[in-house]
């Protein structure tokens, strides 16, 4: 165990283990399909508005 | 004056300046313009006026490499050449099919389009053409392209009257040279054969050769062999960078108003890449035929499309529903890129009756060509979606990578390229003006000086340079 963990306290781990979750809301969220975006499918160039 | 023979030509004591091989648009364009310049001319014709199975007989040869057509069926051997079976299709190479492309060796011609526009005009009063409309661009990547098809000049018929009356113009029939002879400096002679049997040798100040674009190569290869290099002194090239229009079904389009691009009366219509699209995909032109696709096809392309795209199917079968006209399918035609290794070479087995080689044409579509063929078909496909005007379906064979099918269209019988026209004497066989490097008295017309195809029908490029060759011939030849 490192220098660094030693010196936390139980209660500050547990703490930062509950935050863990947390840290999801900050990651880049997923980008919504363009409709317009050129989709190639089974040989056919379409819209992705088209798959809908 | 029209004669049926060499010995009948002979008697009548003409003393023509230039000598002309064969009788199609090229050699027929050429012939006018010096007739009209005051310049007697001898058209030498290998066939008669009409077709015969024995004319026919000396263009059989071999193709080796990509399947292609029997070459004694890829073109004419009599008065008018192979304008008697063109489909009468035009348009011009545009200016960027003049320009070298980086990403494709050896193109770029040593003119420009502006060198054969000034004989545009008279292009069109030979091949009855309307004006040309300007290209629309569909987006930044295609162009709208007019493809006009024309009257179909059979230029045996259309000018038989005209050169049978001239007195500057002799067209000797079923007569042609087996070999011209030089010194690798100038053409001495030419040894006919007439009718059947040798006609002993001829000489003329200048001889132009516009047999084909297979059969000036192989005049020019035989003749320089028998010579010892003196028809053609720098023949690095000769024969070599042969191109065609392969010609493919590509796809099928479901569009939302086919009435959108004014279609042909056959229903027909063309586009085309921008400059801009081939420098950025790297590939070569190409040309995208719509054609009208029968009922039962439209109904079949629906049922696909429901599989993967059941609204836009629905509303492709209200389409359906509401008129006829709603889809088609691409025919692809595209530039080859011109490789040396594609070329015409002279038969070590077998001869024609006059004992002259046959043709063995080494013929072989690149993979540049292939990837022109998949992108192109995505780039097309690509606008179609984009602007909303319909949606594109490109054939599995393509798209997986397969074989090219032997059942199709397969190429345009446009046969390009063998003496090409350049400055480098290692890439190319006559100068701008159709000169033979290093020859002061042989020409060659038609399209075996293209250096590049483009991705339209030769003919109408074909009778501008002929235009020009005969305006520069009128120039230099001195009566």
């Amino acid at each position: 165990m490192s220098r660094f963990i030693r010196k936390m306290s139980r209660r500050a781990i547990v703490q930062a283990l509950i935050a863990l979750p947390a840290l999801s809301l900050f990651r880049n969220q997923p980008a919504v399909a363009d409709p317009d975006e050129i989709v190639e499918i089974n040989g056919w160039i379409l819209r992705r508005s088209d798959l809908a | 004056m029209i004669f049926d023979s060499y010995q009948a030509y002979k008697q009548a004591g003409f003393k023509p300046k230039a000598c002309i091989l064969g009788s199609g648009p090229a050699g027929t364009t050429i012939a006018r313009k010096l007739g009209a310049a005051g310049i007697p001319v001898v058209v030498l014709e290998a066939g008669s006026r009409e077709f015969s199975d024995e004319s026919q007989d000396f263009y059989r040869g071999r193709t080796v490499g990509d399947f292609y057509f029997d070459l004694d069926i890829t073109r004419l051997r009599f008065m008018g050449g192979s304008s008697n079976h063109w489909a009468g299709w035009c348009r011009v190479l545009d200016s960027q099919d003049f320009e070298p492309k980086a990403w494709a060796p050896d193109t770029g011609w040593p003119i420009s389009r502006a060198d054969i526009e000034p004989y545009l005009p008279e292009v069109h009063d030979i091949l009855e053409l309307p004006d040309f409309r300007p290209d629309v661009p569909v987006s930044d990547d295609i162009r709208w392209v007019q493809l006009i098809k024309s009257p179909a000049v059979r230029f045996g018929e259309k000018f038989a009257d005209e050169l049978d009356k001239s007195k500057n113009i002799a067209v000797v029939l079923n007569t042609y040279a087996t070999e011209l002879t030089g010194d690798g400096k100038r053409v001495t002679g030419a040894k006919l054969w007439s009718n059947g049997q040798d006609a002993g040798t001829f000489a003329a100040d200048y001889f132009v050769t516009c047999t084909g674009g297979l059969e000036n190569s192989r005049l020019l290869l035989w003749s320089n062999q028998r010579s010892n290099g003196g028809v053609v002194p720098n023949s690095a090239a000769l024969g070599r960078y042969w191109m065609e229009h392969p010609t493919f079904q590509g796809g099928n389009a479901i569009l939302a108003n086919y009435s959108e691009f004014e279609v042909d009366a056959s229903n027909e219509a063309f586009f085309s890449p921008t400059l801009a699209a081939m420098e950025r995909l790297r590939i070569m032109n190409f040309g995208i035929r719509l054609i009208e696709s029968p009922y039962p096809n439209v109904k079949k392309l629906i049922a696909d499309l429901a599989c993967t795209a059941p609204n836009m199917a629905e509303w492709m079968s209200s389409q359906l529903d509401q008129r006829l006209h709603c889809a088609a399918q691409l025919y692809v035609a595209w530039e080859q890129a011109p490789l040396a290794s594609n070329q015409i070479e002279l038969s070590k087995a077998d001869v024609d009756h006059a004992g002259v080689p046959r043709i063995e044409l080494h013929w072989k579509k690149s993979p540049l060509e292939r990837r022109t063929l998949l992108e192109g078909l995505k780039l097309f496909g690509t606008t179609m979606a984009q602007k909303n005007l319909g949606r594109v379906r490109i054939d599995d064979w393509i798209s997986n990578g397969g074989d090219y099918p032997t059942n199709e269209e397969t190429a345009g019988h446009h046969h390009m390229g063998g003496t090409r026209m350049g400055t480098d004497v290692l890439k190319s066989v006559v100068d701008a003006n159709c000169k033979v490097h290093g020859m002061d008295n042989l020409y060659v017309g038609g399209s075996s000086v293209f250096c590049t195809s483009g991705q339209c029908n030769p003919t109408t490029t074909i009778t501008a340079l002929a235009c020009r060759l005969g305006e520069h011939l009128g120039k230099v030849i001195v009566v």
